[in-house]
């Protein structure tokens, strides 16, 4: 299997560099596919050993957050996706990306095509620029693998964050939540920045491979960065596709 | 064709709920719900079904053919894209649709519904107006109406002929009022005369070329009449500085980086347009000064952004808004709106955001810098060279903008808002943003001789000052219309945003097309370079522009300006020592709580500040993230320590007292505020931004004086200017009252450092340490401070930082230190003075301070606590430090501890002047702004 990690990009995504940069620090291979080379099959998803979202306005944000992006996953690349999932390849969605899934109808369970939650508008109808703190669940997820307790320092950065589900469906698997200075789940402003109810932060499905968070680990994973918690996330993708 | 409708409504809409209270705080209270419904018209043989999982969630939205409003519920108003323009989102709804296997959509428009529950018609459409859309660009559709067809429409004017032969003074001027030129006589006349000389009038569009190429904001006029527009490259020159690789002969300034690399600088203004639109006036600022990155050398990235925005004080009454201005509070607020919308997209980080306000900004000033990074070997551009293909990407042609070159050049009056709205544009930051990913990789590829922007005056102006020593032959009808009624002058003149101009070698041109089609970023081969001299355009088969190119860019007459020294009515301070704690703790709460000083992170938190992963140094940091720094230090390169280092000066105080010495404080201040976190300033460059009344004698003096004092100063400091730009149209009339802008000058520095983990931040770290303040405090520093702003005065002098040889050796004491790691943080005094640095760096910290109170140079203790002391440093170092060794021959003072009680106390020996705690002054120092915005 491959150990290279699919850096997924659509007109208007521009968190892909700091993504790749960031696998790269934590000993990975990264690259940069873009969804129109997916869609004309120049490229397979299966060439890769993961995939992520990165965050950004993909179509400008146009129709809603990751709208687009979502339905042309369902719509041009299902039946890929689906093998994807299938061996088991893990998938991230970072704040655009997060949207994307679940308007694909992959988080919070897979279900191509059919969506069950959703990120809508901050509770402020504001964008946020914020240093937040996560507090990693104890859901078990590759992605956070031996880190549940902890609460982890990255930056957030969005305008659509605030977590919404139907209250008719089983409620969903939380990774991160918000966290106050004493480590406890923030519903107050800005500590949670968006609004979400029960200060859900990241979603993983049931097989802990295919998470999406608002927060952005990319931007915490450098030395020069004021906290590289994140790169702890990409380390156990790296570890992971070793394995 | 059948058109279909859909009618989308969100459940949750907090936009709608944020319109909502806006309308109310301005005073419409009867306004009991606004609800916001979205249409999507759909031209074709579609099948809806199909398209419905496109443009509905159905988990937060319901959608329907019928509108879901209520029509009894209040005045409904449908705002659409006029029928000529295309809607920005049109494209992705095509693309999408295509995608998702509905080939029969042929067309999408979109239409926004609006609700006002409780008000009437007339002040729904007023406010509709005023607040929801551009008139420019979109329509109020009227009930009931019916689309013939969604697809653009329009048929454009034939090109005329203009003959000015035989019209005289008056004829001419009037000519150019109605055409909307405000060309200068003397311009309109050497036109004439080269119109007879070379036997055929000119057509409307050589015309509109000439009087804008000739405007000032292109031609700089004012500048170049005034010997100005060389005297700060001159200076650059002289210097000789290793680090300079390109200053004021590209798109932006270049300094050299590390490991080959380069970094850019540049600002822009944007004023005009913002004044009278402010929303996209402000976003296309952002889009215009990022293009100026993407357009140095061969192509830079851009890295980092800011925005400066000074106003009238948005908290004035309605009535204190000169007519035909917009109110400051709108203009702050949906700048801020635009900003957001237009960095965030673009993914670029927001390196400083600063607002401030002067009763002459009724023509406010929006400015923005962009910070770039491009590999030094494609850091020059290159000539086109005849036969290089000169092509046209990013987005489509339209109307917007026509005339801003023109507009933008000339004062403002009550008319100018509503007969030149035509000026502002429409920004799409999903468009820049495509083609800001797709430059590097065309670059890295070898298929650029060199690029340039479309910003004022359009496809005529970068074509034209590309191919100045060459020539260029333009096909305009290859150029992509988003409005089909376009006649031929318009198609070069638009001023439509995010497009630039390549120029391929045609042996390029294959691989340049493919990487364009891969980032799916719209192209057209425009023209071809030329060696014929001539600027060429052919429209429908006609020639329609034949232009020499030694005319064009030579022949600009300039007119002399009169300068005379102004007599400026100055009174000298007349404040009164605070003398018991209340006095004291009013003032302290007066100047913290000054929109200068005052929190403004409501909008900073708006901004992206860390995306591509290089911040270091945020707009705000210390604890809990909330202090602001006044620095912003990036990591452009992955993995390596190496750092970009910005600071900004922006005072507009100080330039009512002195411009001349105004201007040299700006720059001391801007490089002081880098010096004290550890950026050597023998690495640093400057950019410089002047906003500046129309002229009169007075203000060409003034002007002349501020130009002459800066390009001295970065000389003897040797720190060169490499970029900057200047807009002589700070003057607002109406209803015969002038009101002018500030003689205004914002620094910005950059510099370098070899590694970011050595940067010192103001926040305070441990308590024990002792403060020192490196400062000249021999002279007085209240005029034109905020202290003295408060009192309503200004003061007849400002602060003399003395010789630029003591200022440097300041500087070079202070690097001395920090290379010893000899302090743990450092903030440069600016507005606020030594009180703002002392609140920042406890409130950033948890921890307080106790201060001696010295006196200023007029014995003053109020002089001493607030009085801006520009090129000083507040440093805190360990105790044990042996200052007299490090600091030896310069002026330094030691005025306290930090402590571990987060308090600030202020004493005289023993007696306690002021004491209070770093909460209860944060409180009064997070309200202003909130206020402001509300």
């Amino acid at each position: 299997m491959t150990s290279r990690v699919a850096v997924l990009y659509a007109p208007g995504t521009n968190c892909h560099e700091e993504t790749i940069a960031a696998i790269e620090r934590a000993g990975g291979r990264a690259e940069l596919v873009l969804l129109k080379e997916l869609m004309a099959a120049e490229t397979r998803l299966m060439d890769y050993g993961a995939a992520i979202i990165p965050g950004g306005f993909s179509y400008g944000d146009h129709l809603g957050a990751g709208r687009i992006f979502g339905r042309m996953l369902v719509a041009r690349l299902g039946e890929q996706l689906s093998q994807f999932l299938d061996a088991h390849r893990p998938v991230l969605g970072i704040c655009n990306g997060f949207q994307a899934l679940a308007e694909a109808g992959i988080l919070p369970q897979v279900r191509l095509g059919r969506q069950a939650m959703a990120l809508l508008a901050n509770q402020s109808a504001r964008f946020e620029d914020r240093k937040v703190r996560l507090l990693v669940t104890g859901e078990s997820s590759i992605w956070t693998e031996g880190l549940a307790g902890e609460v982890l320092h990255m930056p957030s950065a969005h305008g659509e964050g605030r977590v919404f589900f139907p209250q008719d469906q089983s409620p969903p698997r939380v990774a991160f939540r918000f966290a106050d200075a004493n480590r406890k789940p923030a519903s107050a402003y800005p500590d949670n920045p968006n609004g979400s109810p029960e200060a859900i932060a990241g979603v993983v499905d049931a097989t802990g491979l295919v998470l999406g968070l608002m927060p952005h680990p990319e931007r915490a994973s450098l030395p020069a960065h004021y906290s590289q918690d994140g790169l702890k996330i990409f380390r156990n993708l790296v570890r992971w596709l070793a394995d | 064709m059948a058109i279909y409708s859909l009618y989308v409504l969100s459940k949750d809409d907090p936009e709608a709920r944020g319109w909502l209270e806006m309308f109310r705080r301005h005073g419409h209270e009867a306004l009991k719900d606004f609800i916001m419904e979205r249409v999507y018209w759909l031209e074709g043989d579609v099948n809806l079904d199909r398209l419905r999982p496109l443009l509905v969630n159905p988990l937060y939205q319901t959608a329907a053919e019928q509108s879901q409003l209520d029509p009894t519920r209040g005045p409904i108003l449908e705002v659409a894209y006029l029928p000529a323009v295309t809607d920005p989102e049109t494209p992705s709804i095509l693309e999408a649709a295509q995608a998702l296997g509905e080939r029969g959509l042929e067309f999408a428009r979109l239409g926004r519904r609006y609700q006002f529950c409780g008000l009437d018609e007339g002040l729904a459409q007023r406010l509709a107006a005023r607040f929801l859309y551009n008139k420019v660009v979109e329509r109020m559709r009227r009930p009931g109406e019916i689309f013939q067809t969604l697809r653009p429409t329009g048929t454009p004017e034939p090109v005329r002929t203009i003959p000015l032969a035989g019209l005289d003074d008056a004829a001419l001027l009037q000519l150019s009022r109605e055409r909307s030129w405000y060309a200068p006589l003397s311009q309109l006349k050497v036109i004439q005369a080269h119109e007879i000389s070379r036997g055929r009038p000119h057509t409307d569009a050589e015309l509109e070329i000439l009087v804008q190429s000739w405007s000032d904001h292109c031609y700089h006029t004012t500048w170049k009449s005034l010997g100005l527009l060389k005297r700060l490259s001159a200076a650059t020159e002289r210097m000789q500085h290793p680090l300079v690789v390109s200053a004021f002969e590209d798109n932006a300034g270049g300094m050299e980086f590390y490991e080959d690399y380069v970094i850019t600088l540049k600002g822009e203004t944007h004023n005009f347009p913002s004044s009278i639109a402010p929303f996209g006036g402000v976003a296309t600022k952002h889009g215009g000064v990022i293009r100026d990155t993407l357009g140095f050398g061969q192509g830079a990235y851009p890295i980092g952004g800011t925005t400066l925005m000074g106003t009238m004080d948005p908290r004035v009454a309605e009535d204190q808004v000169p007519p035909g201005a917009l109110h400051p509070q709108l203009i702050l607020t949906e700048s801020i709106r635009a900003t957001s919308a237009y960095l965030n997209p673009m993914g670029i980080p927001m390196r400083h955001a600063v607002y401030r306000c002067h009763p002459g900004y009724a023509k406010c000033l929006a400015l923005g810098h962009s910070v770039g990074l491009i590999p030094a070997k494609y850091a020059r551009k290159e000539r086109p060279r005849p036969g290089d293909c000169a092509v046209l990407i990013g987005g489509e042609t339209g109307r917007d903008g026509i005339h801003g070159a023109t507009a933008s050049s000339t004062g403002m009056t009550a008319a100018t808002q509503e007969r030149e709205f035509a000026a502002v544009q429409i920004g799409h930051p999903i468009t820049e943003r495509r083609f800001a990913t797709a430059i590097p990789v065309l670059r890295d590829a070898d298929c650029l001789r060199a690029i340039t922007d479309l910003g004022a005056g359009g496809l005529s102006s970068a074509a034209g000052e590309m191919a100045a020593d060459s020539g260029v032959s333009v096909e305009l009808d290859r150029v992509p219309l988003k409005d089909k009624s376009l006649t031929a002058w318009e198609i070069l003149l638009s001023e439509s945003q995010e497009r630039m101009l390549l120029v391929v070698p045609p042996e390029k041109m294959g691989q340049a097309n493919t990487i364009l089609d891969r980032f799916e970023i719209p192209h057209a081969e425009v023209g071809r370079f030329t060696d014929s001299g001539r600027m060429e355009a052919i429209w429908r088969g006609e020639k329609v522009v034949d232009l020499e190119m030694g005319f064009l860019w030579g022949a600009c007459p300039l007119e002399p300006i009169a300068t005379e020294e102004p007599k400026r009515h100055l009174a000298p301070l007349a404040i009164a020592e605070p003398e018991t704690a209340v006095q004291w703790s009013r003032a302290v709460d007066a100047v913290l709580s000054h929109y200068h000083c005052c929190d403004q992170s409501a909008a900073g938190t708006r901004f992206d500040t860390t995306v591509q992963g290089r911040t270091v140094v945020g707009l705000l940091e210390g604890r809990n993230h909330s202090m602001p720094t006044h620095l912003s230090v990036s990591a452009p390169l992955y993995g390596k320590p190496y750092g970009v280092v910005t600071t900004v000066a922006f005072n507009p105080f100080y330039g009512d007292i002195r411009p001349s010495a105004a201007a040299r404080l700006m720059v001391i201040e801007a490089i002081t505020k880098a010096v004290a976190a550890g950026a050597s300033y023998r690495e640093m460059v400057l950019c410089d931004n002047f906003y500046t009344p129309r002229l009169t004698p007075g203000v060409a003096w003034d002007l002349v004086q501020m130009v002459e004092a800066i390009a001295e100063l970065s000389v003897e400091l040797g720190v060169p200017f490499i970029s900057g730009k200047d807009s002589s149209s700070g003057t607002f009339e109406a209803a015969g009252l002038r009101i002018d802008v500030p003689m205004t000058l914002v620094v910005a520095a950059m510099a370098r450092v070899p590694d970011v983990s050595k940067i010192v931040t103001p926040e305070f770290k441990r308590p024990g340490n002792s403060l020192v303040l490196v400062a000249d405090l021999s002279r007085g520093a209240l005029g034109g401070s905020v202290y003295a702003d408060v009192h309503g005065q200004r003061g007849d002098s400002i602060y003399d930082s003395g010789l630029a040889a003591d200022v440097r050796a300041r500087w070079d004491a202070v690097l001395a230190l920090h290379s010893r790691g000899g302090y743990v943080s450092a903030s440069g005094i600016a507005e606020g003075g030594l009180a703002l640095r002392l609140f920042e760096a406890a409130f950033g910290s948890g921890l307080g301070a106790r201060v001696e109170c010295l006196r200023d140079g007029d014995g003053h203790h109020d002089g001493f606590f607030f009085g801006e002391f520009t090129g000083g440093i507040l440093l805190e170092v360990d105790p044990e430090t042996e200052l007299d060794k490090v600091l030896a021959g310069i002026p330094y003072h030691v005025i306290g501890e930090v402590t571990a009680e987060p308090r600030l106390l202020l004493n005289e020996g023993e007696k306690i002047l002021w004491s209070e705690s770093v909460s209860a002054l944060a409180e009064k120092w997070h309200s202003t702004f909130r206020e402001a915005l509300e």
